[in-house]
Protein backbone atom coordinates (compact mmCIF):
# COMPACT_ATOMS: atom_id res chain seq x y z
CA UNK A 1 0.00 0.00 0.00
CA UNK A 2 1.40 3.63 -0.58
CA UNK A 3 0.54 7.27 -0.40
CA UNK A 4 -0.71 9.35 -3.16
CA UNK A 5 -1.00 13.04 -2.90
CA UNK A 6 -2.74 14.82 -6.00
CA UNK A 7 -2.02 18.66 -6.73
CA UNK A 8 -4.69 20.45 -8.26
CA UNK A 9 -4.99 23.48 -9.85
CA UNK A 10 -8.62 25.05 -9.23
CA UNK A 11 -10.12 24.31 -12.49
CA UNK A 12 -12.94 21.59 -13.00
CA UNK A 13 -11.66 19.77 -15.97
CA UNK A 14 -8.14 19.67 -14.01
CA UNK A 15 -9.41 18.49 -11.71
CA UNK A 16 -12.18 15.61 -12.87
CA UNK A 17 -9.75 13.23 -14.21
CA UNK A 18 -7.84 12.73 -11.02
CA UNK A 19 -11.12 12.24 -9.12
CA UNK A 20 -11.57 9.10 -11.07
CA UNK A 21 -8.11 8.19 -11.02
CA UNK A 22 -7.81 8.74 -7.40
CA UNK A 23 -10.92 6.37 -6.86
CA UNK A 24 -9.40 3.96 -8.78
CA UNK A 25 -5.86 3.98 -6.50
CA UNK A 26 -8.09 4.09 -3.26
CA UNK A 27 -10.28 0.91 -4.49
CA UNK A 28 -6.99 -0.56 -4.87
CA UNK A 29 -6.09 -0.19 -1.26
CA UNK A 30 -3.87 3.14 -1.44
CA UNK A 31 -4.52 6.22 0.81
CA UNK A 32 -5.02 9.69 -1.47
CA UNK A 33 -5.14 13.07 -0.51
CA UNK A 34 -5.70 16.11 -2.79
CA UNK A 35 -4.08 19.16 -2.20
CA UNK A 36 -6.35 21.77 -3.76
CA UNK A 37 -6.84 25.48 -2.39
CA UNK A 38 -10.60 24.83 -2.82
CA UNK A 39 -12.52 23.67 0.47
CA UNK A 40 -15.77 23.03 -1.91
CA UNK A 41 -13.46 20.12 -3.33
CA UNK A 42 -14.20 18.13 -0.27
CA UNK A 43 -17.76 16.88 -1.83
CA UNK A 44 -16.51 15.86 -4.81
CA UNK A 45 -13.57 13.49 -3.62
CA UNK A 46 -14.54 9.69 -3.51
CA UNK A 47 -15.04 7.93 -0.46
CA UNK A 48 -11.82 7.57 1.63
CA UNK A 49 -10.23 10.44 -0.30
CA UNK A 50 -8.70 13.13 1.88
CA UNK A 51 -8.49 16.80 1.48
CA UNK A 52 -5.25 18.56 2.16
CA UNK A 53 -6.57 21.91 1.99
CA UNK A 54 -3.92 24.75 1.46
CA UNK A 55 -4.62 27.46 3.89
CA UNK A 56 -2.53 30.18 4.84
CA UNK A 57 -2.41 31.84 8.77
CA UNK A 58 -4.68 34.31 6.90
CA UNK A 59 -5.66 37.67 7.35
CA UNK A 60 -8.70 39.06 5.28
CA UNK A 61 -6.52 40.69 2.62
CA UNK A 62 -4.97 36.56 2.02
CA UNK A 63 -8.80 34.99 2.49
CA UNK A 64 -9.79 36.94 -0.76
CA UNK A 65 -6.49 36.59 -2.22
CA UNK A 66 -7.63 32.77 -2.07
CA UNK A 67 -11.33 33.72 -3.29
CA UNK A 68 -9.83 35.71 -6.15
CA UNK A 69 -7.37 33.12 -7.66
CA UNK A 70 -10.66 29.89 -7.19
CA UNK A 71 -12.39 32.19 -10.02
CA UNK A 72 -9.30 34.29 -11.60
CA UNK A 73 -10.08 32.51 -15.09
CA UNK A 74 -13.40 33.72 -15.52
CA UNK A 75 -13.14 37.16 -14.65
CA UNK A 76 -11.26 38.53 -18.38
CA UNK A 77 -12.50 37.67 -21.99
CA UNK A 78 -9.46 36.32 -24.01
CA UNK A 79 -9.51 35.02 -27.36
CA UNK A 80 -6.65 33.14 -29.28
CA UNK A 81 -3.23 33.58 -29.09
CA UNK A 82 -3.88 36.36 -26.62
CA UNK A 83 -5.13 33.65 -24.11
CA UNK A 84 -2.14 31.73 -23.55
CA UNK A 85 -0.11 34.97 -22.51
CA UNK A 86 -3.39 35.98 -19.96
CA UNK A 87 -2.89 32.33 -19.18
CA UNK A 88 0.42 31.98 -18.18
CA UNK A 89 1.16 35.89 -17.15
CA UNK A 90 -2.12 36.38 -15.22
CA UNK A 91 -3.09 32.91 -13.78
CA UNK A 92 -0.92 29.95 -14.11
CA UNK A 93 2.35 31.65 -12.59
CA UNK A 94 0.89 34.02 -9.83
CA UNK A 95 -1.54 30.82 -8.85
CA UNK A 96 1.91 28.48 -8.61
CA UNK A 97 3.43 31.27 -6.46
CA UNK A 98 0.92 31.45 -4.24
CA UNK A 99 -0.07 27.90 -3.78
CA UNK A 100 4.09 26.70 -3.50
CA UNK A 101 4.27 26.44 -0.10
CA UNK A 102 0.69 25.44 0.98
CA UNK A 103 1.68 22.71 -1.46
CA UNK A 104 5.13 22.30 0.37
CA UNK A 105 3.49 22.13 3.90
CA UNK A 106 0.97 19.45 2.75
CA UNK A 107 3.19 17.29 1.37
CA UNK A 108 5.80 16.97 4.37
CA UNK A 109 2.54 16.79 6.36
CA UNK A 110 0.92 14.06 4.28
CA UNK A 111 4.58 12.38 3.25
CA UNK A 112 3.25 10.65 0.32
CA UNK A 113 4.97 7.91 -1.84
CA UNK A 114 4.45 9.31 -4.82
CA UNK A 115 3.18 13.41 -5.72
CA UNK A 116 0.51 13.38 -8.80
CA UNK A 117 1.15 16.90 -10.15
CA UNK A 118 -0.86 18.39 -12.93
CA UNK A 119 0.56 19.81 -15.57
CA UNK A 120 0.09 23.46 -15.11
CA UNK A 121 0.76 22.96 -11.45
CA UNK A 122 4.85 23.17 -11.57
CA UNK A 123 4.62 24.56 -8.18
CA UNK A 124 3.69 20.89 -7.29
CA UNK A 125 6.46 19.58 -9.44
CA UNK A 126 9.43 21.65 -7.84
CA UNK A 127 8.11 21.08 -4.50
CA UNK A 128 8.22 17.35 -5.04
CA UNK A 129 12.04 17.35 -6.37
CA UNK A 130 12.84 19.42 -3.29
CA UNK A 131 11.78 17.22 -1.25
CA UNK A 132 12.48 14.11 -2.76
CA UNK A 133 9.36 12.57 -3.44
CA UNK A 134 9.03 10.99 -6.67
CA UNK A 135 6.60 12.62 -8.96
CA UNK A 136 4.16 11.86 -11.67
CA UNK A 137 2.48 14.66 -13.55
CA UNK A 138 -1.18 14.57 -14.92
CA UNK A 139 -1.36 16.02 -18.46
CA UNK A 140 -5.51 16.69 -18.02
CA UNK A 141 -5.09 18.75 -21.17
CA UNK A 142 -2.71 17.66 -23.61
CA UNK A 143 -3.16 19.74 -26.47
CA UNK A 144 -1.06 22.22 -24.23
CA UNK A 145 2.41 19.99 -24.17
CA UNK A 146 2.05 19.55 -28.27
CA UNK A 147 4.16 21.64 -29.52
CA UNK A 148 2.54 23.29 -32.60
CA UNK A 149 5.63 22.66 -35.00
CA UNK A 150 4.27 25.94 -37.04
CA UNK A 151 4.53 28.37 -34.06
CA UNK A 152 7.27 27.00 -31.49
CA UNK A 153 8.02 29.99 -30.05
CA UNK A 154 4.64 29.14 -28.42
CA UNK A 155 6.13 26.34 -26.89
CA UNK A 156 9.20 27.81 -26.46
CA UNK A 157 7.82 31.19 -24.49
CA UNK A 158 5.61 28.63 -22.59
CA UNK A 159 8.52 26.95 -21.17
CA UNK A 160 10.92 30.35 -20.18
CA UNK A 161 8.09 31.33 -17.64
CA UNK A 162 7.65 27.70 -16.09
CA UNK A 163 11.65 28.01 -15.57
CA UNK A 164 11.77 31.69 -14.65
CA UNK A 165 9.21 30.70 -11.70
CA UNK A 166 11.18 27.69 -10.69
CA UNK A 167 14.11 29.75 -10.29
CA UNK A 168 12.32 32.07 -7.93
CA UNK A 169 11.26 29.13 -6.06
CA UNK A 170 14.80 27.57 -5.25
CA UNK A 171 14.90 25.29 -8.36
CA UNK A 172 17.98 26.08 -9.97
CA UNK A 173 18.22 24.68 -13.80
CA UNK A 174 16.97 25.51 -17.62
CA UNK A 175 14.85 22.30 -17.31
CA UNK A 176 11.11 22.74 -16.87
CA UNK A 177 9.85 20.47 -14.71
CA UNK A 178 6.26 20.53 -15.76
CA UNK A 179 6.28 17.00 -17.57
CA UNK A 180 8.08 14.14 -14.70
CA UNK A 181 10.49 12.61 -17.02
CA UNK A 182 9.32 9.41 -14.46
CA UNK A 183 5.88 9.29 -15.67
CA UNK A 184 3.54 11.56 -17.33
CA UNK A 185 0.22 10.48 -17.58
CA UNK A 186 -1.62 11.81 -20.91
CA UNK A 187 -5.30 11.12 -20.50
CA UNK A 188 -5.99 10.44 -24.50
CA UNK A 189 -5.21 7.91 -27.23
CA UNK A 190 -2.06 8.52 -29.43
CA UNK A 191 -4.95 8.60 -32.37
CA UNK A 192 -6.99 11.31 -30.70
CA UNK A 193 -3.66 13.38 -29.83
CA UNK A 194 -2.13 13.01 -33.50
CA UNK A 195 1.45 12.19 -34.48
CA UNK A 196 3.84 14.11 -32.67
CA UNK A 197 5.39 10.99 -30.74
CA UNK A 198 6.18 11.79 -27.46
CA UNK A 199 9.35 10.63 -25.27
CA UNK A 200 9.07 7.29 -23.12
CA UNK A 201 7.75 8.31 -19.83
CA UNK A 202 4.74 9.71 -21.62
CA UNK A 203 1.91 7.61 -21.41
CA UNK A 204 -1.38 7.26 -23.16
CA UNK A 205 -3.88 6.48 -20.84
CA UNK A 206 -6.94 7.55 -22.28
CA UNK A 207 -9.82 9.86 -21.08
CA UNK A 208 -10.11 8.63 -17.03
CA UNK A 209 -14.00 9.15 -16.93
CA UNK A 210 -15.50 6.54 -14.86
CA UNK A 211 -16.34 6.82 -11.28
CA UNK A 212 -17.27 10.20 -10.58
CA UNK A 213 -19.71 11.07 -7.87
CA UNK A 214 -22.81 13.21 -9.52
CA UNK A 215 -24.23 15.47 -7.16
CA UNK A 216 -26.65 17.02 -9.85
CA UNK A 217 -30.31 16.49 -9.45
CA UNK A 218 -31.78 15.77 -12.80
CA UNK A 219 -35.23 15.95 -13.97
CA UNK A 220 -34.94 12.40 -15.67
CA UNK A 221 -38.42 11.71 -16.41
CA UNK A 222 -38.88 15.35 -18.29
CA UNK A 223 -35.58 14.20 -20.12
CA UNK A 224 -36.85 10.81 -21.20
CA UNK A 225 -39.90 12.40 -22.54
CA UNK A 226 -38.00 14.46 -24.77
CA UNK A 227 -38.12 13.06 -28.37
CA UNK A 228 -34.79 12.44 -30.19
CA UNK A 229 -32.18 13.61 -31.75
CA UNK A 230 -31.39 14.75 -28.38
CA UNK A 231 -27.59 17.31 -28.28
CA UNK A 232 -25.93 18.29 -25.31
CA UNK A 233 -25.01 22.29 -25.18
CA UNK A 234 -22.17 22.73 -22.99
CA UNK A 235 -19.58 25.29 -22.91
CA UNK A 236 -17.95 24.48 -19.66
CA UNK A 237 -17.04 26.64 -16.68
CA UNK A 238 -13.94 28.77 -17.84
CA UNK A 239 -16.10 31.88 -19.49
CA UNK A 240 -17.63 35.37 -18.12
CA UNK A 241 -21.07 35.62 -18.05
CA UNK A 242 -21.30 38.33 -21.18
CA UNK A 243 -19.59 35.65 -23.42
CA UNK A 244 -22.56 32.82 -22.24
CA UNK A 245 -25.13 35.13 -22.72
CA UNK A 246 -24.32 36.40 -26.37
CA UNK A 247 -23.67 32.77 -26.65
CA UNK A 248 -26.42 31.12 -25.34
CA UNK A 249 -28.58 34.16 -27.67
CA UNK A 250 -27.40 32.32 -31.00
CA UNK A 251 -28.42 28.42 -29.11
CA UNK A 252 -31.55 29.44 -28.53
CA UNK A 253 -32.53 31.11 -32.07
CA UNK A 254 -30.89 28.01 -34.20
CA UNK A 255 -32.58 25.07 -31.93
CA UNK A 256 -35.43 26.92 -30.42
CA UNK A 257 -38.70 25.22 -31.30
CA UNK A 258 -37.04 22.76 -33.51
CA UNK A 259 -37.56 18.90 -33.92
CA UNK A 260 -34.04 18.75 -31.95
CA UNK A 261 -34.07 18.08 -28.26
CA UNK A 262 -31.50 20.63 -26.31
CA UNK A 263 -30.04 20.33 -23.19
CA UNK A 264 -28.17 23.31 -22.46
CA UNK A 265 -25.77 23.18 -19.08
CA UNK A 266 -25.78 26.69 -18.03
CA UNK A 267 -27.51 29.27 -15.41
CA UNK A 268 -30.92 29.53 -16.72
CA UNK A 269 -30.96 33.42 -15.97
CA UNK A 270 -29.02 34.09 -18.96
CA UNK A 271 -31.47 33.11 -21.35
CA UNK A 272 -34.03 35.63 -21.83
CA UNK A 273 -36.42 32.96 -22.95
CA UNK A 274 -36.96 29.11 -22.70
CA UNK A 275 -37.94 27.63 -26.20
CA UNK A 276 -39.93 24.69 -25.49
CA UNK A 277 -37.91 22.56 -26.61
CA UNK A 278 -34.98 22.91 -24.26
CA UNK A 279 -33.75 21.93 -21.12
CA UNK A 280 -31.57 24.05 -19.03
CA UNK A 281 -29.97 23.01 -15.84
CA UNK A 282 -26.64 24.83 -14.09
CA UNK A 283 -25.42 21.01 -13.76
CA UNK A 284 -26.17 18.02 -15.24
CA UNK A 285 -24.95 14.36 -15.15
CA UNK A 286 -22.92 14.76 -18.29
CA UNK A 287 -21.64 11.01 -18.00
CA UNK A 288 -25.36 9.61 -17.64
CA UNK A 289 -26.89 11.91 -19.94
CA UNK A 290 -24.22 11.10 -22.92
CA UNK A 291 -25.66 7.63 -23.73
CA UNK A 292 -28.75 8.96 -24.74
CA UNK A 293 -27.80 12.12 -26.67
CA UNK A 294 -26.77 12.02 -30.64
CA UNK A 295 -24.35 14.83 -30.42
CA UNK A 296 -22.87 17.43 -28.64
CA UNK A 297 -21.66 21.29 -29.07
CA UNK A 298 -19.10 22.68 -27.08
CA UNK A 299 -16.05 24.61 -26.55
CA UNK A 300 -13.24 22.13 -27.08
CA UNK A 301 -12.57 21.31 -23.57
CA UNK A 302 -10.63 18.44 -23.55
CA UNK A 303 -12.87 16.45 -21.20
CA UNK A 304 -16.25 17.08 -22.36
CA UNK A 305 -14.63 16.39 -25.61
CA UNK A 306 -13.19 13.26 -24.46
CA UNK A 307 -16.29 12.27 -23.01
CA UNK A 308 -18.39 12.91 -26.30
CA UNK A 309 -16.11 10.63 -28.18
CA UNK A 310 -15.69 7.59 -25.61
CA UNK A 311 -19.34 7.61 -26.06
CA UNK A 312 -18.91 8.16 -30.54
CA UNK A 313 -21.04 11.33 -30.22
CA UNK A 314 -20.22 13.94 -33.21
CA UNK A 315 -19.77 17.28 -32.44
CA UNK A 316 -19.71 20.77 -33.19
CA UNK A 317 -17.06 22.62 -31.24
CA UNK A 318 -16.62 26.21 -31.08
CA UNK A 319 -13.39 27.50 -29.32
CA UNK A 320 -13.05 30.07 -27.27
CA UNK A 321 -9.70 30.06 -26.22
CA UNK A 322 -6.32 28.31 -24.32
CA UNK A 323 -5.41 25.48 -25.93
CA UNK A 324 -9.33 24.69 -27.29
CA UNK A 325 -8.68 25.80 -30.75
CA UNK A 326 -6.22 22.82 -30.99
CA UNK A 327 -8.88 20.38 -29.27
CA UNK A 328 -11.20 21.56 -31.88
CA UNK A 329 -8.91 21.06 -34.90
CA UNK A 330 -8.30 17.37 -33.63
CA UNK A 331 -11.96 16.76 -32.99
CA UNK A 332 -12.25 18.27 -37.00
CA UNK A 333 -8.72 16.58 -38.79
CA UNK A 334 -10.20 12.60 -37.28
CA UNK A 335 -13.58 13.75 -38.82
CA UNK A 336 -15.52 13.43 -35.71
CA UNK A 337 -17.01 16.74 -36.21
CA UNK A 338 -17.17 20.09 -37.33
CA UNK A 339 -15.62 23.17 -35.90
CA UNK A 340 -17.03 26.99 -36.03
CA UNK A 341 -15.53 30.31 -34.95
CA UNK A 342 -16.84 31.26 -31.72
CA UNK A 343 -17.03 35.27 -32.68
CA UNK A 344 -18.50 34.97 -36.40
CA UNK A 345 -20.58 32.32 -36.10
CA UNK A 346 -24.10 33.10 -36.58
CA UNK A 347 -27.71 30.89 -35.04
CA UNK A 348 -28.05 29.36 -38.72
CA UNK A 349 -24.17 28.36 -38.86
CA UNK A 350 -24.90 26.45 -35.62
CA UNK A 351 -27.92 24.87 -36.87
CA UNK A 352 -26.81 23.44 -40.41
CA UNK A 353 -23.44 22.29 -38.31
CA UNK A 354 -25.59 20.22 -35.83
CA UNK A 355 -27.71 19.06 -38.54
CA UNK A 356 -25.01 17.77 -40.67
CA UNK A 357 -23.19 15.64 -38.40
CA UNK A 358 -26.53 14.14 -36.96
CA UNK A 359 -27.26 13.25 -40.92
CA UNK A 360 -23.74 12.38 -42.23
CA UNK A 361 -22.84 8.65 -40.59
CA UNK A 362 -19.41 9.37 -41.42
CA UNK A 363 -18.65 11.66 -38.34
CA UNK A 364 -20.09 9.07 -35.76
CA UNK A 365 -18.38 6.45 -37.42
CA UNK A 366 -15.18 8.66 -37.06
CA UNK A 367 -15.71 9.34 -33.61
CA UNK A 368 -16.40 5.47 -32.61
CA UNK A 369 -13.05 4.89 -34.53
CA UNK A 370 -11.66 7.28 -31.40
CA UNK A 371 -13.74 5.36 -28.67
CA UNK A 372 -12.13 2.42 -29.83
CA UNK A 373 -8.85 3.78 -29.48
CA UNK A 374 -9.37 5.11 -25.58
CA UNK A 375 -11.15 1.67 -24.71
CA UNK A 376 -7.70 0.01 -26.07
CA UNK A 377 -5.31 2.67 -23.42
CA UNK A 378 -6.82 0.74 -20.48
CA UNK A 379 -8.01 3.98 -18.90
CA UNK A 380 -8.04 4.09 -15.40
CA UNK A 381 -6.23 1.17 -14.57
CA UNK A 382 -3.09 1.30 -16.85
CA UNK A 383 -2.82 4.80 -15.01
CA UNK A 384 -3.12 3.17 -11.40
CA UNK A 385 -0.67 0.44 -12.80
CA UNK A 386 1.76 2.84 -13.93
CA UNK A 387 1.52 4.57 -10.51
CA UNK A 388 2.20 1.84 -8.69
CA UNK A 389 5.11 1.03 -10.73
CA UNK A 390 6.87 4.19 -10.00
CA UNK A 391 6.03 3.50 -6.22
CA UNK A 392 7.51 0.27 -6.44
CA UNK A 393 10.39 0.86 -8.38
CA UNK A 394 11.47 4.18 -5.93
CA UNK A 395 10.04 1.87 -2.99
CA UNK A 396 14.05 0.16 -2.17
CA UNK A 397 15.25 3.97 -3.15
CA UNK A 398 13.46 5.20 -0.26
CA UNK A 399 13.88 2.26 2.22
CA UNK A 400 17.31 2.57 1.90
CA UNK A 401 17.65 6.67 2.13
CA UNK A 402 14.78 5.87 5.17
CA UNK A 403 17.86 3.60 6.53
CA UNK A 404 20.32 5.60 5.75
CA UNK A 405 19.42 8.42 7.92
CA UNK A 406 19.38 6.72 11.02
CA UNK B 1 10.30 46.09 -41.32
CA UNK B 2 10.93 48.08 -44.40
CA UNK B 3 7.51 49.91 -45.92
CA UNK B 4 6.27 49.52 -48.98
CA UNK B 5 7.77 52.00 -51.27
CA UNK B 6 5.53 53.85 -53.54
CA UNK B 7 7.46 52.07 -56.53
CA UNK B 8 6.27 49.23 -55.20
CA UNK B 9 3.01 49.69 -54.71
CA UNK B 10 1.04 47.51 -57.19
CA UNK B 11 3.19 44.38 -56.23
CA UNK B 12 2.03 45.50 -52.60
CA UNK B 13 -1.59 45.29 -53.51
CA UNK B 14 -1.53 42.49 -55.79
CA UNK B 15 0.37 40.94 -52.48
CA UNK B 16 -2.66 41.72 -50.26
CA UNK B 17 -5.58 40.79 -52.90
CA UNK B 18 -3.50 37.07 -52.52
CA UNK B 19 -3.18 37.27 -48.60
CA UNK B 20 -7.24 38.31 -48.82
CA UNK B 21 -7.94 35.52 -50.94
CA UNK B 22 -6.26 32.89 -48.19
CA UNK B 23 -7.52 34.46 -45.61
CA UNK B 24 -11.46 34.41 -47.22
CA UNK B 25 -10.62 30.45 -48.08
CA UNK B 26 -9.20 30.24 -44.05
CA UNK B 27 -12.49 31.57 -42.79
CA UNK B 28 -15.10 31.37 -45.29
CA UNK B 29 -16.70 34.10 -47.70
CA UNK B 30 -19.56 35.03 -46.22
CA UNK B 31 -17.89 36.36 -42.84
CA UNK B 32 -15.06 37.93 -45.09
CA UNK B 33 -17.97 39.74 -46.26
CA UNK B 34 -18.55 41.52 -43.15
CA UNK B 35 -15.72 42.12 -42.30
CA UNK B 36 -13.06 45.18 -43.07
CA UNK B 37 -9.57 43.49 -43.88
CA UNK B 38 -6.77 46.36 -44.13
CA UNK B 39 -3.02 45.86 -44.39
CA UNK B 40 -3.01 47.14 -41.36
CA UNK B 41 -5.26 44.46 -39.48
CA UNK B 42 -3.81 41.82 -37.01
CA UNK B 43 -4.86 38.51 -37.44
CA UNK B 44 -5.31 38.30 -33.82
CA UNK B 45 -7.68 40.80 -32.26
CA UNK B 46 -8.78 42.55 -36.01
CA UNK B 47 -9.33 39.53 -37.77
CA UNK B 48 -10.32 37.09 -34.43
CA UNK B 49 -8.47 34.16 -36.19
CA UNK B 50 -7.19 31.48 -33.38
CA UNK B 51 -3.84 29.48 -33.70
CA UNK B 52 -5.40 27.05 -35.69
CA UNK B 53 -6.82 29.77 -38.55
CA UNK B 54 -3.42 31.35 -38.37
CA UNK B 55 -1.53 27.72 -39.22
CA UNK B 56 -3.90 27.08 -41.52
CA UNK B 57 -3.73 30.79 -43.39
CA UNK B 58 0.40 30.25 -43.21
CA UNK B 59 0.19 26.84 -45.27
CA UNK B 60 -1.74 28.62 -47.79
CA UNK B 61 1.08 31.23 -48.09
CA UNK B 62 3.59 28.99 -47.94
CA UNK B 63 2.31 26.56 -50.45
CA UNK B 64 1.14 29.88 -53.09
CA UNK B 65 5.41 31.01 -52.44
CA UNK B 66 6.74 27.53 -52.35
CA UNK B 67 11.17 28.00 -52.05
CA UNK B 68 10.77 31.75 -52.80
CA UNK B 69 10.27 32.62 -49.21
CA UNK B 70 10.80 30.57 -46.30
CA UNK B 71 7.86 31.58 -44.89
CA UNK B 72 7.34 28.67 -42.53
CA UNK B 73 10.67 29.70 -41.16
CA UNK B 74 9.75 33.73 -40.77
CA UNK B 75 6.78 32.65 -38.45
CA UNK B 76 8.25 30.21 -36.52
CA UNK B 77 11.12 32.66 -35.40
CA UNK B 78 8.30 34.96 -33.91
CA UNK B 79 7.83 35.42 -30.62
CA UNK B 80 4.73 35.14 -28.60
CA UNK B 81 4.10 39.13 -28.64
CA UNK B 82 5.00 39.47 -32.06
CA UNK B 83 2.55 36.48 -33.52
CA UNK B 84 -0.29 38.51 -31.24
CA UNK B 85 0.53 41.77 -33.19
CA UNK B 86 1.22 40.05 -36.67
CA UNK B 87 -0.77 41.87 -39.03
CA UNK B 88 -1.03 41.85 -43.13
CA UNK B 89 1.55 44.34 -43.83
CA UNK B 90 4.24 42.28 -41.85
CA UNK B 91 3.84 39.31 -44.30
CA UNK B 92 3.35 41.62 -47.75
CA UNK B 93 7.03 43.53 -46.72
CA UNK B 94 8.29 40.56 -45.76
CA UNK B 95 6.83 39.03 -49.00
CA UNK B 96 8.14 41.89 -51.24
CA UNK B 97 12.01 42.16 -49.40
CA UNK B 98 12.17 38.07 -50.32
CA UNK B 99 11.90 38.76 -53.85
Amino acid sequence: MAKFAIIVPPLTGHINPTLSLGSELLDRGHEVGWISLDPALQDKLPAGGQLLLIRYDSSDAEKQETEAYLDIITRKSVYGIDSIKFLYEEVLVPLNRYMYAGIREQLLQFAPNVAIADHQMFAGAVAARQLNIPYATSVTAPAAIKVMQELPKVHEWEQQQIVALQKELGWPGEQSLDCSDALTLVFTSQLFFGEMALPDPFRFVGPVIANRKVAATFDWQAFQQMPQPRILVSIGTTFDHEHKRQFFAKVAEAFGDTELSVVVVSDPELFDTVPSNFMIQQRVPQLELLPQLQAVVCHGGHNTVCESLSHGLPMVVIPIAYDQSHVAGRVVRVGAGLRLNFNRFKAHHLKDAVLQVLAEDHFRNAANLIRTSFEATGGVKTAAAHLETLFTRNAPVLAAATTAAY
Amino acid sequence: MDTVTTGNQAAATAIFDLLKQFITEVIGEEFVEEMDIQPSSSFTRDLEMDSIEIVAFSEKVKAHFGEHIDFTGWLSGMDLDQLINLNLNDIINYISVCR
